[in-house]
């Protein structure tokens, strides 16, 4: 253990997955670019869960990021034998179910990593008023307790983004929950990491500086040291690049105030300094931490309802008598609750090119019933085709409508939340 | 004289339910005025300068915090993403090109910061 300074080596977490549908290579990009002593990847924004809740209304054995099951089948050898242990949360509405299908790839790799899973998030039973998912936001002290108890892969569910690297930290440097600095440091390291190549200069407003575009962006990894600060770097020779201005852009994503309301601790944003440290590293240092909040937040979706939509290409002269006559066409065959029409810049007269000449007039509709949105709105558009404005066309055919969620947050007590560590060993803990 | 707000101020824009996140702040470009940039940057971006700059938030609360450590701020627009990514009707659901429109309006900028 190295207490709280930054003189000792650090620990090297490394980040592999913004979101679920990132990069499938970057978990071997990362293992084999270079050391790492921990590898980390988020997979769950606020919708993702309601993806996953799909998943398992099909296949109760599912509702987690089936990606990450792929990765481990092409990574798990290489993980092991360069002693990186695994840390994500895609174990999403069902992490038990992961770690019992991550036991299946292993075994049948001739391996036997020792798996842990964290869950307790998961508060349906609590029955949240219209919550199809409802998913507490847990610390990293649950997974610090599986890296501890020797796990070469935790999987969890909703836990912070962040947290994937609280808790690595946590269980190397031997923090204790008040700890608050330390901890804040580490809280920021998380999130500047949690959105993968966000912070190496993806979608950065600086990207005309970024060396040889072509090279696919590296993703970053954070060097945390005893006293909670870091340096924010990415492996040699990887694409993109980390500067102060990289690291800055992933710090403003995502916040809502100077204070950054976590599980485990309450991060003062006005209190980071970073500071350019040679070529592609960044150190983060000065963070001040105070005690979290009371009652943890949930994340709770809800089915809105169903929705369609279509876009009508408008070209030429009159653009806006046609949008008009064809809303007038089309809206008193419309049953659907909401409708909403957004006509796009009208375009200069005498253009030189058919584009430059259009616009879209794009129509979306919500009901709660599927069928207000489905055929009954499709077949409202398309038989509009030889019977309207001149030139009528659309970019595409309307679809059959897709259910969507509505995302709130909800707050409730800690002692509604049983934060529950099933370690490798079979033993149950549950964390305060 | 009139410039683009992004001719030295980065941003980076997203969601959080149906509010937007939006941050701005001075570019590490090595220039001489960057300290002078900041505190123009920091007086400048209140909640009405944001509805100016974005008329389509005219309507909306919005709440601006300053973060001189990072040489900027960041702003929060309520509502502007109606019940959040999933629901919302608006051409830009998430939010994600808002920093780079708010980037391309023209301010007025002092001659000695350029």
């Amino acid at each position: 253990m190295s207490g709280l300074d930054s003189a000792g080596a650090p620990i090297r977490i490394g980040n592999c997955s913004g979101f679920y549908g990132d990069r499938l290579s970057a978990m071997r990009e990362m293992l084999e670019g270079g050391p790492l002593d921990v590898l980390t990847g988020d997979y769950l924004a606020e919708l993702t869960m309601l993806i996953l809740g799909r998943d398992q209304l099909k296949d109760p054995a599912l509702g987690y990021a089936r990606t990450f099951v792929r990765q481990i089948e092409d990574c798990l050898g290489l993980a092991l034998e360069r002693g990186v242990k695994l840390v994500s949360n895609a174990g999403g509405l069902n992490p038990a179910g992961l770690a019992a299908k991550l036991h299946e790839v292993a075994s049948a790799q001739g391996l036997s990593p020792a798996i842990a899973h964290v869950d307790g998030d998961d508060v349906r039973s609590l029955e949240l008023e219209g919550a199809l998912t409802a998913n507490a936001y847990l610390g990293g002290f649950g997974i610090a307790a599986a890296l501890r108890a020797g796990a070469d892969i935790v999987v969890t569910g909703r836990v912070t983004d962040a947290s994937l690297v609280v808790g690595p930290a946590v269980a190397h440097f031997g923090w204790d929950p008040t700890s608050y600095d330390a901890l804040a440091g580490a809280v920021v390291a998380g999130h500047v990491l949690e959105c993968g190549a966000q912070a190496t200069g993806g979608n950065f407003s600086g990207f005309l500086a970024l060396p040889d575009p072509a090279r696919p962006l590296g993703f970053p990894i954070a060097e945390v040291h005893g006293d909670g600060s870091s340096v924010i770097t990415k492996h040699d020779g990887t694409g993109g690049m980390v500067t102060v201005d990289t690291v800055t852009a992933q710090l403003m994503y995502e916040v809502q105030s100077t204070r950054y309301l976590g599980p485990d601790v309450t991060t003062h944003l006005d209190t980071i300094r970073l500071a350019d440290e040679g070529p592609d590293r960044v150190r983060v240092s000065g963070v001040c931490g105070s005690a979290p909040p009371e009652r943890l937040k949930v994340c709770v979706n809800e089915l809105g309802g169903h929705r369609n939509s279509v876009e009508l290409v408008l070209t030429g002269p009159e653009i806006e008598a046609k949008a008009a006559w064809v809303r007038a066409q089309l809206e008193p065959r419309l049953t659907a609750s909401s409708v909403t029409w957004a006509l796009g810049p009208v375009p200069p007269p005498d253009s030189d090119t058919e584009e430059g000449a259009s616009t879209l007039l794009r129509c979306t509709v919500q009901d709660a019933s599927p069928e207000a949105v489905g055929r009954a709105f499709s077949s409202a558009a398309v038989e509009l085709a030889l019977a309207s404005y001149p030139g009528f066309t659309m970019t595409a055919p309307p679809g059959s409508g897709t259910p969507y969620a509505v995302y709130r947050a909800e707050y409730v007590d800690r002692s509604a939340v049983a934060h529950t560590v099933h370690h490798a060993d079979g033993r149950i803990e549950v964390v305060p | 004289m009139r410039a683009a707000l992004g001719t030295f101020v980065h941003a980076r824009s997203g969601d959080k339910g149906g509010d937007a996140n939006l941050g701005l702040w001075v570019a590490h470009d090595g220039s001489t005025a960057y300290d002078a940039r900041v505190a123009w940057l920091l007086g400048l971006v209140t909640p009405d300068f944001v509805r100016t700059l974005l008329p389509e938030t005219a309507a909306l609360p919005i709440e601006v915090f300053a973060l001189p450590n990072l040489g900027g701020v960041n702003v929060v627009i309520h509502d502007l993403l109606g019940r959040g990514v999933a629901a919302s009707t608006r051409f830009d659901p998430q939010a994600k090109g808002l920093g780079e429109w708010a980037r391309s309006r023209l301010v007025e900028i002092p001659e000695e910061l350029l």
